[in-house]
């Protein structure tokens, strides 16, 4: 196993008070390596999307530490985790991925051009023909199909290099051949271009397509899976009950 | 469903408040006005009241003008043997003359005691038992030297019991004691008039009515009723004398104020109006948002079960409410209006009498309908939209941003322009003004209609700037002001009429100082002007006389003016000193003799000769207040001249036929050869005698003119303020509700790195292209509205359109400031946006 891309340890999340305090996440410690795929499953309300948020820097955590890179999150401010954001990490959520007001190409870029950083256009251009939406560029988020927003969104995630991409749901939206092609470029983008990837999902035929599934029930780890096929996590997703 | 808008309204207070404050604010302007001028209309009321309370008639000369006669015109004096006609009819108990006059205080430092516009009344003391008047202090005058002031003016300055004052006549200035300290009934002075009292023989005299009385008032005996006592005297007093009941002197006196006021609150609610105007405007635009940002939830009514017409109907039910709410809180808001008005007023030279608060049913009900009327009506459109949403969109979700053809509605916005130009211009060139504020208005709503199509080219000008300034911020913010047209232009709209309005008076008040100073060059030839402050006729006979004696002057002239009628029509004569008055003002006698003049003759201008086909030599019947029907020969005429109207007589026929004559203004050239400094000197010896009056050459002339019209131009532009800041509040609006509506997208921006300074800048760009796109359509609106009025006032001498082309850009800068004030706070609640929420948010 390689460097940790992001890691989380005893991480807790509580909701609420006293009677009323949900434990979201129950002292989970977890690694994401570095150029790899990773998936985590889990029931409705095991704390999965939770995880993820804490994990983007997009909640903050109520007890425990969390890494991207080499960065410690609780020690930023707003200004500094948005910036860890913007530069660090790359996000893929289920819907409205887009700025509607944006072209393909723009959206592509955006976090750069919030940054006001130069894109590295041979890169960005590499992902563009990998997504297929070269001849959609100037297209507005309204002129294009489910599937092809959430590409220009996927290509999006990538464009600044990020340590690591978080993907939320990425295919919940789409039909089956729209998900089989972001699930494709996902793989593709950890194996040819190097990249991390974290998906959340609760679709196993989307997980086979990762290299480890973590498996998340009340807010704990219950189990992880190498190499997996959507037979063998639907097998182990029936016995947590979902 | 009553009970499902009350909750919905109630939800959402924030966006009530927004949303009422475009009504609060005009309601609160109207019920202000109406309390403020019924205040004062119930403050003169009890002082005619006061003045007539004691008295059952007066007994004066006929007006030349007839029954419906003018109050301010003014009649001829009666012979003082009227007094003893009166007194030996039966049934008169007493009977007590009246002689007023021009006086003015001096005080210790030797300056006039001016007031805001009342007048400087001198009279004679009468009989307690017919007098309003209560002495505080002190006792009557009795002899020559004596003077009874007011209290007001007596505390005001200082003036105590056995004091030295100097007092200012139409001749001249005399010196007198102070005696007593008088109340006007109850109160302390007559409504801002300064008084003093005199007795019977010295009023006669200082006034220059020896011999003569203004009136003779007198009280029945038990048993005899007012109108019986008219009659009786009536049939007793010589021809030209007319008897009436002081009830209806009290009554003519109080329409003629009511009519005074009845233009000042006519002039006060154009500005409620247009303030609701504009508030119209925010409604609409609220209520379109609302019902964009519901199509889901009424979609899902529909779906229910819900008819067409109770969406309709819970739409304007919403309307009603906050129309209701706004227009209660208005009305309360409009007492503290009626008193910030009258103190603006006064801060512009306007000091009007007004002591209570009067409330009236009217001003409620007034109030009421107006402000729930402005929402309803501007929320028929928006809820019609509601009514036509299918059932189906609520499974369709979103459908947040408008769609359609802009054509139809640009189609209507054209000729609803052409509409209202059309009105606008034939209300100008002839017709009425409220055509010309119906044409306005219409032209307003139809470049709102039409604007939506110059919003998207002329927001990516106004914002080509940002990105360079704000990075990706400022292209974003540029994109949310263009995504949807309709909702940007309809904001701006409310800012376009205010601005519009203010553009199109300044481009008037820099025509009308242009043609100001053009008028000053091109017909007056004298070096010196002597006047008051506001040109009433208020200086003393004395002055002109005193400064032709001066050697180092060539030519004086005093001007008069006031009415004359033919045919029931009523114009302006002007009197002047034959000799002199083609050397003071740049007269020229195209043809006959201007010597005739000096024979009691007439000059009349060109134009008008034209106009009225009349010829020279021929006899011109006039009727005048004083003397009645006349006939003047016409001695010849003149080229226009605008500082001179089109009649002229000399000071002395002038005197023939009108009383109290004073000056207006006082012209004066200096001697040639005489050295500036010692010309003005010489003027000066003469004016430190009339405290009341100010030298100034021509440069300090043109630049008084400057003043007036820039103080005038301040009172408008303070009084539309009202209606931009209710457009600004429409820009807060929307920004807020446009956020809302984007929480999502926001949310995104923040996931992916966008800083809170980076969404504030954001949001700020947005505001200021609506801001300064609203300037833009105003500006342009208002310069096309000034051409069009300057236009208008050609004959009035107004000949040539300024347009003040940095004073614009100026208010295009504020506009952009205000910008960014607005978006101050939708800003700040975009960048405090919980993220997370933001963006599971469903």
């Amino acid at each position: 196993m390689q460097t940790a891309a992001a890691r989380g340890t005893n991480l807790v999340k509580v909701y609420g008070h006293g009677d009323a305090a949900v434990r979201a996440l129950d002292g989970i410690s977890v690694e994401f390596a570095a150029g790899q795929f990773s998936a985590i499953m889990g029931p409705s309300g095991s704390g999965k999307s939770t995880l993820m948020h804490c994990m983007a820097g997009l909640d903050t955590i109520t007890s425990g530490q969390v890494f991207v890179g080499d960065v410690e999150l609780s020690s930023l401010n707003d200004k500094e985790l948005t910036r860890l954001r913007r530069d660090r990490i790359g996000f893929i959520f289920q819907a409205y991925n887009l700025v509607p007001t944006l072209s393909a190409a723009e959206n592509i870029t955006l976090p750069m051009d919030i940054a006001g950083r130069k894109p590295d256009q041979a890169w960005v251009d590499r992902l563009i023909d990998t997504v297929g939406l070269r001849q959609r560029l100037s297209h507005r988020p309204s002129e294009l199909s489910g599937g092809q927003q959430q590409r220009v969104a996927a290509a999006r995630a990538l464009a600044s290099r990020p340590n690591i991409v978080f993907a939320d749901e990425p295919t919940g939206n789409l039909d089956s051949r729209s998900s089989a092609e972001i699930l494709e470029f996902l793989r593709k983008s950890v194996h040819e271009f190097d990249q991390t990837v974290v998906m959340v999902t609760h679709d196993p035929s989307a997980a086979s397509y990762a290299e480890r599934v973590v498996f998340l029930a009340d807010g704990r780890i219950v189990d992880e899976m190498a190499a997996p096929t959507a037979d063998k996590v639907l097998d182990r997703m029936k016995s947590l009950g979902d | 469903m009553v009970r499902a808008v009350l909750k919905g309204v109630l939800a959402h207070k924030l966006r009530l408040f927004l949303t009422a404050i475009a009504v609060v604010l005009g309601v609160a302007f109207v019920a202000g006005t109406f309390v403020l001028t019924d205040t004062m209309n119930e403050t003169f009321d009890t002082l005619f009241e006061e003045v007539a309370g004691d008295t059952d008639i007066s007994v004066r000369a006929t007006s030349g003008f007839g029954e419906d006669a003018p109050i301010d015109s003014l009649r001829d004096t009666v012979p003082a043997s009227v007094l003893e006609v009166v007194r030996r009819v039966p049934g008169v108990q007493a009977a007590e003359p009246t002689v007023t006059g021009y006086a003015m205080f001096i005080d210790e430092a030797g300056k006039a005691v001016t007031t805001a516009g009342a007048p400087t009344l001198g009279f004679n003391w009468t009989d307690p038992d017919l007098s309003p008047l209560t002495l505080r202090s002190g006792r009557e005058p009795q002899r020559s030297g004596e003077v009874v002031v007011d209290a007001v003016t007596a505390k005001d300055h200082d003036f105590a019991l056995g004091d030295k004052v100097k007092v200012l006549f139409r001749g001249p200035t005399e010196e007198f004691t102070v005696v007593g300290i008088t109340g006007f009934g109850k109160v302390d002075n007559l409504a801002g008039a300064t008084l003093a009292i005199f007795d019977l023989n010295t009023a006669q005299r200082v006034f220059g009515k020896v011999g003569r009385f203004d009136s003779v008032e007198a009280t029945a005996t038990e048993g005899v009723s007012s109108l019986e006592l008219r009659d009786r005297v009536a049939a007793a007093v010589p021809p030209g004398v007319e008897v009436v009941t002081s009830q209806a002197v009290a009554d003519e006196s109080a329409d003629a104020v009511q009519e005074g006021l009845g233009f000042f609150s006519t002039f006060l609610l154009v500005f409620a109006g247009i303030a609701l105007f504009v508030g119209g405007f925010i409604i609409l635009n609220t209520f379109s948002i609302l019902v964009a940002q519901r199509t889901r939830e009424l979609a899902l009514l529909r779906a229910l079960g819900a008819s067409r017409r109770q969406v309709l109907l819970s739409v304007i039910a919403e309307a009603f409410l906050v129309g209701l709410f706004s227009s209660v809180v208005g009305l309360g808001l409009g007492v503290l209006v009626a008193l910030g008005l009258q103190e603006l007023l006064k801060a512009f030279g306007i000091d009007l009498p007004a002591s209570g608060v009067v409330i009236q049913p009217r001003t409620i009900v007034a109030s009421l309908i107006v402000g729930v009327g402005v929402t309803v009506v501007s929320s028929i459109s928006p809820s019609r939209k509601a009514s036509r949403i299918a059932p189906m969109a609520a499974l369709r979700g979103g459908g947040v941003e408008q769609g359609g053809s802009l054509k139809r509605r640009s189609l209507a916005g054209a000729v609803v322009t052409a509409l209202g130009a059309a009105a606008l211009l034939s209300g100008l060139f002839g017709g009425t003004i409220s055509l010309v504020g119906l044409g306005a208005a219409l032209v307003f709503v139809g470049v709102a209609l039409l604007s939506p199509l110059a919003a998207v080219p002329m927001a990516r000008i106004i914002g080509a700037p940002f990105p360079r300034i704000a990075g990706m911020a400022g292209k974003l913010g540029r994109q949310n002001a263009i995504r949807n047209p309709r909702r940007t232009a309809a904001t701006a709209a409310a800012l376009t009429v205010g601005l519009g309005l203010v553009a199109c008076v300044s481009v008037l008040a820099a025509s009308i100082k242009a043609s100001a100073a053009d008028i000053v060059d091109e017909y007056l030839a004298a070096d010196y002007i002597i006047s008051t402050t506001n040109f009433m006729p208020s200086i003393s006979t004395e002055l002109a006389p005193r400064l032709a004696r001066q050697p180092e002057l060539a030519a004086v002239s005093g001007l008069q003016t006031g009415d004359w009628r033919s045919a029931g029509q009523t114009r302006s004569i002007y009197g002047a000193d034959p000799g002199s008055v083609g050397q003071v003002l740049k007269l020229d006698v195209t043809a006959g003799d201007v010597g005739g003049l000096a024979r009691g003759e007439i000059l009349v201008g060109e134009e008008e000769l034209k106009d009225k086909n009349l010829e020279i030599g021929a006899m011109l019947p006039m009727t005048f207040a004083r003397t009645g029907d006349r006939e003047l020969r016409i001695a010849g005429t003149f080229a226009k001249n605008q500082l001179l109207g089109s009649y002229v007589v000399s000071t002395a026929t002038f005197d023939a036929n009108f009383t109290d004559r004073l000056d207006f203004v006082v012209l004066a050239k200096a001697r040639a050869g005489a050295a500036p400094a010692d010309a003005r000197a010489a003027v000066e010896r003469v004016t430190a005698d009339f405290p009341n009056v100010q030298l100034r050459d021509q440069s300090e002339f043109k630049q008084q003119q400057e003043d007036q019209v820039n103080q005038i131009l301040g009172l408008i532009s303070v009084l539309l303020l009202l209606s931009i800041l209710i457009a600004f509040f429409g820009i807060i609006n929307t920004l807020a509700l446009s956020i809302f509506e984007r929480t999502r997208e926001l949310g995104l921006l923040r996931a992916v790195g966008m800083s809170r300074r980076q969404v504030r800048a954001m949001i700020r760009g947005e505001s200021v292209i609506i801001a300064v796109l609203g300037a833009i359509l105003g500006l342009a609106v208002g310069i096309l509205f000034g051409y069009a009025i300057v236009g208008s006032l050609d004959d009035e001498g107004v000949g040539k359109v300024v347009v003040p082309a940095g004073q614009l850009l100026l208010y295009v800068l504020l506009a952009g400031l205000a910008g960014v004030v607005a978006a101050v706070f939708p800003a700040r609640r975009a960048a405090r946006l919980d993220v997370l929420a933001a963006i599971s948010y469903e």
